[in-house]
């Protein structure tokens, strides 16, 4: 008998699980310990009734590497760099975040104070030419180690184009510090600021990751394979991810991401867009035809990443998000009331207005169920939280309400805005996938203001980057600089880049036992006009030649930008993406064929004037070919799907439940 | 007309930022200069059918208070019933609501039902405008036609497509026309976008709505300023400061100012400043006006939305003939990014003794400006323009950061890594300069230093800043930063202290090293 399959996302308040074996599928959600992640998982899978030697794999999604970022609780550590340059980190790119904000600083502090930055006497040129040779390499070494710190980055100007000296100071160091990160391998890309951020990023989350997946490992028994979900929407190994931790730093969003793409291939969506929206930000992400949008600009606490990682665009609304009346006008976050003391609904002692209030004023939370088992809901206490700018606007509670969710709505279709504009799609063909503790209530708001008529939400809605733990490939993805003109394009080094690139990431996957037909490969080209600084991804298909780059190139670009001019362009880059499909069963189990039936109906404010006499149902009564017509509310402990008038819930295969828009 | 619900006000609001910000990001992923791609300087703005603003892109501050004026003027030359759905008109008239000649508006009239809606308006800093000197910065001009073309409103582009012959002649007096097409085409792209996205919304809201919208959000802004400016002490408040000199040289020229605070309103008036100077730091009174625009929001409104209600009680006077205000022959090239900072400067210091806890000390006021200009490593003709941040001033809570734009720029530097791939130019050096911060209770922060290498046998050098003569000041008893220092060193050994404006030819094996001025510190040394 196989074992299962077991993926795990531990977020700041909960702990997501999700089994499979065959066609059993398991899940639940436990409070996070914070403190204690390892514990965190094993209370999980005490939760679900899984032993530990009874898993197959398990994959893993952690905001560990976020949060360090984030909170900056960050490793010490000792920069050498080129001499000269030694200060890029502070300097930064020189802009200031806020235009007409005196009172806060231009921009973060930097992440290493001038004492621990180490010149080193070397220089490469832009062509990777050595215009002066490495020396006095041991003294350099001397005064790495005696900064002291257990992490070391090495940041060499050029050094994507001859790694040469960076790889010479790695040979001296290996083995007297035990952290090192090299820049020509964590951003093999021109731009030495964000080169620099993205390998000291790099360097200081190592000790904290690999600390953290080695206790895990000796934990686990050993016949269980420990995979770590990467931003990029695939699984990594725990040694990949102990070299390159920088690639977990989306790895709880990109979990969910993966299991959108997952569901948009087991639903042939062909535009998906993915809403996840949760306490204190709403996460969204764009799928076409089955795959995550792919960048390397994300910046995460205002630092760049440069990692390929799924395109989220993440804004700071969510439902704990405080709704403020300033001299701007109304808005929704990005202050947050968080987990404590929550929304003021929670009755924990929260007194501000959030998103979470103006849903329980409306009538939308269920009053008599605990959320989670644990929280019951008082919507007495959000009206009250709500009075005071009421009574300011001259508006009565529910309108207010209503038009807080607007607002909200509006923001949240800003980042959809975002994340289309500039793929050159317009996502108003797209179906919105809901997910998160409140997605699935906030979905056709926003889909009605975005313009979208489809929203799915599907099955383990609310564990929905555990489940994309376990559904998605197993993948990995890598850039590679080149330059090749599109004059005389020469197809060879191309296909020859393409051959190492391919080997280089079929290996582990080799290793864990796929077999080299199941492999496959995905190619994107970076091309750009010559002149032009940023490139355009083109999918490229199969062998192509420099005619069929460029007119495909052009095509590309007029979708994105409205025009194409002819010009000459050079391929800048290479992104190769392999892939080994897993098929899983994750259907759950089929329900009673009963029509549902409504356990309680509760009036519910969609509109000012009247409440509407609002059915409630259980999520667990919904099977195919059922169909609810709005308004409606379809719940599980965990989380509400509202389907307000005008709309219909359908039940579909696989446990989703696609909502329409019937008046458009 | 119906006035929208305060929701879908709030809805309209953020579609028309979002449209302004998508603006900016389809020109610089999609220009051919370094300038706009890597620096960033551009600007994007939605105007109402009269040419006020409504909504603009996290730009530039500078440009953003220009483009309030811009539609307006261009309205008055160009009357609303010449504009035709499709149109794009660019120009670049200092005197037409505008500022230098090298930053190019793109203007586009979006009409949606029947009816002229408004503008999108994208300005990008063309890296080439013609005239002199490579880069179009002459420090010698006495006049405004030796600083490039000059561009009365000129129909580009229309629903037919683009008037080749006007594209033509307008690309046969720039330096490198094949990436000023780049840029141009940039331009085009990001109006289409936002016109596209604007008949969006009126398919949605439908046009009077979105009208009444503009109106609200013009009301609401004017009720905050007015607000904030009530907040302040009422009185009279005289500031000054001055530039380093007039561009080919001379005595510093002052800046003076005379605010009077009074209820809700206040009033700049600049009329004591210098009459209007030989050399190319003049500027204009849109420049003027956006730099009291940027101070007062920065000092009693941060968080006001920015549209033309936000500056309705504003009042700036200007006199005709002075430095602010000169006759439309006079150059002016410097004065967008030099003289309008020390407008910041000199209101900053009519403040400094009443209300010091809203300022910062005096930062980096300039452009901080080189210009490269040769063959790039392509071969093809281009110009490296490069602003260089240094320290911010100190304020009352807490120290200035080092290497950072201030006030009215917020451009990029462009990496070392990009600059020497493009240019034959190698970057020798790029930190930080000791000791530059003025000293206070809190330190100003501090400049930076960069060295260029020249290696191709001969480029164009163009250096156009600031705080070279006169520092950034001090605030409540903090010490002056470092001034701005240039040098240029042959590979004899020798060395050249260079002039904050100069032309000169520049030789392989040359370096040229700017070191960037340190913020003011703020109260006395510990």
């Amino acid at each position: 008998m196989t074992g299962w399959q077991v993926g795990i996302d531990i977020g700041g308040t909960f702990t997501d699980i999700v089994a499979a074996r065959d066609a059993e599928f398991r899940t639940a959600k436990v409070p996070s310990r914070p403190a204690d992640p390892v514990g965190s998982i094993f209370a999980a899978l005490e939760a679900i009734g899984i032993a530990a030697d009874g898993i197959d794999d398990l994959i893993h999604g952690t905001t560990r590497v976020t949060n360090a970022i984030v909170e900056n609780k960050l490793e010490p550590v000792t920069l050498l760099a080129t001499e000269g340059f030694e200060d890029i980190i502070e300097i930064g790119r020189q802009s200031r975040r806020e235009l007409y904000r005196l009172d806060v600083p231009p921009k973060p502090a930097p992440l290493i104070p001038a004492a621990r930055r180490v010149p080193v006497a070397e220089r490469i040129a832009h062509d990777g030419s050595i215009l002066r040779p490495l020396t006095a390499t041991e003294a350099t070494i001397d005064a790495a180690l005696a900064a002291g710190t257990r992490s070391v980055a090495v940041m060499l100007l050029h050094s994507y184009a001859n790694p040469e000296h960076e790889l010479a100071l790695a040979e001296r160091l290996r083995g007297r510090v035990p952290y090192l990160s090299l820049s020509h391998q964590v951003n093999p890309e021109a731009r030495e600021y964000e080169r620099c951020v993205a390998t000291v990023l790099n360097a200081a989350v190592m000790p904290l990751a690999a600390e953290y997946l080695a206790r895990l490992r000796a934990e686990l028994p050993g016949n269980a394979r420990l995979h770590v979900m990467h931003s990029a929407g695939g699984m990594a190994s725990p040694e990949a991810a102990a070299e390159r931790p920088l690639l977990m730093a989306l790895s709880g969003p990109a979990a969910g991401v993966a299991a959108a793409a997952a569901v948009a291939r087991e639903t042939g969506e062909a535009a998906l867009l993915s809403f996840d929206m949760g306490g204190t930000t709403t996460d969204v992400a764009l799928i076409l035809e089955g795959r995550a949008e792919i960048t390397v600009d994300a910046r995460l606490a205002d630092q760049p990443l440069r990692q390929p990682m799924v395109a989220i665009e993440s804004i700071g609304a969510g439902g704990g998000s405080i709704v403020r009346h300033g001299p701007a006008g109304l808005s929704v976050g990005p202050q947050s009331a968080g987990a404590e003391p929550g929304p003021a609904c929670y009755g924990r002692g929260g007194t501000s207005p959030t998103v979470c209030d103006a849903n329980a004023i409306l009538g939308y939370l269920n009053p008599r169920r605990r959320l989670g088992g644990t929280i019951t809901l008082d919507a007495g206490r959000a009206a009250a939280a709500f009075a005071p700018l009421a009574e300011q606007l001259g508006l009565p509670v529910v309108e207010l309400a209503l038009g807080v969710l607007r607002v909200a709505d509006a923001t949240m279709a800003r980042a959809l805005n975002k994340i289309t504009v500039e793929r050159g799609v317009d996502g108003r063909g797209a179906t919105l996938l809901a997910f998160g503790g409140m997605g699935p209530m906030h979905a056709t708001g926003l889909a009605a203001t975005y313009g979208i008529t489809r929203v799915l939400v599907p099955h383990a809605s609310s564990a929905f980057s555990a489940l994309g733990c376990v559904a998605a490939e197993m993948s990995y993805t890598r850039q590679r600089t080149l330059r090749l003109p599109g004059e005389g394009f020469d197809a060879a080094r191309l296909a020859a880049a393409r051959a190492a690139l391919l080997d280089e990431l079929s290996a582990p996957l080799l290793a864990q036992g796929v077999a080299q037909e199941a492999i496959a490969a995905e190619e994107t080209g970076l091309i750009r006009y010559r002149g032009q600084s940023y490139a355009v991804d083109v999918p490229l298909s199969g062998a192509m030649d420099g005619a069929g780059l460029g007119s495909a190139f052009e095509a590309r670009h007029r979708a994105l930008f409205g025009f194409a001019s002819g010009e000459a362009w050079e391929m800048i880059g290479l992104r190769l993406r392999v892939a080994a499909p897993r098929s899983l069963a994750l259907a759950p189990p089929a329900p009673e064929p009963a029509p549902p039936r409504p356990f309680a109906t509760d009036p519910c404010w969609f509109a000012p004037g009247a409440p509407l006499p609002t059915p409630r149902y259980e999520r667990a009564a919904l099977a195919p070919p059922h169909r609810l017509v709005g308004p409606a509310i379809i719940e599980d402990d965990w989380s509400t799907i509202l389907v307000p008038p005008g709309w219909s819930a359908t039940a579909r295969p696989g446990g989703h439940i696609l909502l329409l828009r019937e008046d458009a | 007309m119906s006035t929208p619900d305060p929701f879908r006000l709030e809805v309209l609001r953020h579609a028309l930022t979002g449209i302004a910000e998508e603006m900016s990001f389809v020109v610089m992923r999609s220009a051919r200069s370094p300038l706009l791609r890597e620096a960033g300087d551009l600007s994007s703005a939605l105007t109402d059918a009269q040419g006020q603003l409504v909504a603009q892109g996290r730009d530039i501050p500078v440009h953003l208070g220009v483009m309030s004026f811009t539609v307006g003027a261009f309205l008055q030359r160009v009357p609303a019933e010449r504009l035709r759905a499709g149109d794009v008109w660019f120009t670049n008239l200092p005197e037409l609501g505008g500022n230098h000649l090298p930053d190019v508006k793109a203007i586009r009239p979006v009409f949606a039902e029947g009816r002229l809606l408004g503008f999108a308006v994208s300005l990008a800093h063309w890296a080439d405008i013609g005239g002199a000197w490579p880069g179009s910065y002459l420090a010698s001009a006495t006049e405004s036609v030796q600083e490039g073309l000059r561009l009365p409103p000129l129909r580009l582009f229309t629903a037919d497509g683009p008037d080749e012959e006007k594209i033509a002649v307008l690309l046969s007096n720039v330096r490198g026309p094949a990436e000023r097409e780049g840029d141009m085409l940039a331009q085009l792209a990001a109006t289409a976008t936002a016109e596209r996205r604007l008949l969006d919304l009126c398919a949605t809201h439908g046009a009077a709505t979105i009208e009444a919208a503009m109106a609200a959000l013009h009301d609401r802004s004017e009720a905050a300023m007015r607000a904030a400016i009530a907040s302040l002490p009422q009185g009279v408040f005289e500031g000054e400061d001055f530039l380093d000199d007039d561009g080919p040289g001379g005595a510093p020229a002052g800046i003076r100012v005379r605010i009077t605070i009074e209820g809700e309103t206040a009033a700049f008036d600049f009329s004591a400043t210098d009459d209007a100077l030989a050399g190319p730091l003049n500027t204009t009174p849109y420049v003027t006006a956006a730099a009291v625009y940027y101070a007062m929001k920065a000092i009693a409104g941060p968080e006001i939305q920015p549209n033309g209600g936000c500056y309705r009680p504003l009042r700036v006077a200007t006199r005709p003939g002075s430095l602010l205000d000169p006759p439309r022959e006079k150059p002016l090239v410097g004065g967008n990014h030099e003289t309008s900072q020390r407008l910041v400067d000199a209101i900053f210091r009519a403040f400094a003794e009443i209300i010091p806890e809203r300022l910062s000390a005096g930062g980096s006021t300039t452009a901080g400006l080189l210009i490269f200009g040769g063959a790039g490593r392509d071969g093809a003709w281009k110009t490296l323009y490069e602003p260089h941040g240094g320290g911010e001033g100190a304020r009352h809570d807490r120290p200035g950061r080092a290497a950072t734009r201030v006030h009215l720029t917020n451009t990029n530097n462009t990496p070392a890594e990009i600059i020497e791939a493009e240019f034959p130019i190698r970057i020798e050096r790029h930190a930080l300069r000791p000791g530059s911060g003025g000293a206070g209770h809190h330190p100003g922060g501090a400049g930076t230093e960069r060295e260029y290498h020249v290696l191709s046998p001969e480029m164009s050098l163009t250096t156009m800043f600031e705080r070279r003569v006169i520092p950034p000041w001090g605030l409540a008893g903090g010490e002056a930063g470092a001034p701005f220092r240039c040098l240029l060193r042959r590979p004899d050994g020798t060395e050249e202290e260079l002039r904050g404006k100069a032309n000169l030819p520049v030789r392989a094996g040359e370096r040229v090293i700017l070191q960037t001025s340190g913020g003011g510190g703020y109260g006395p040394p510990d």
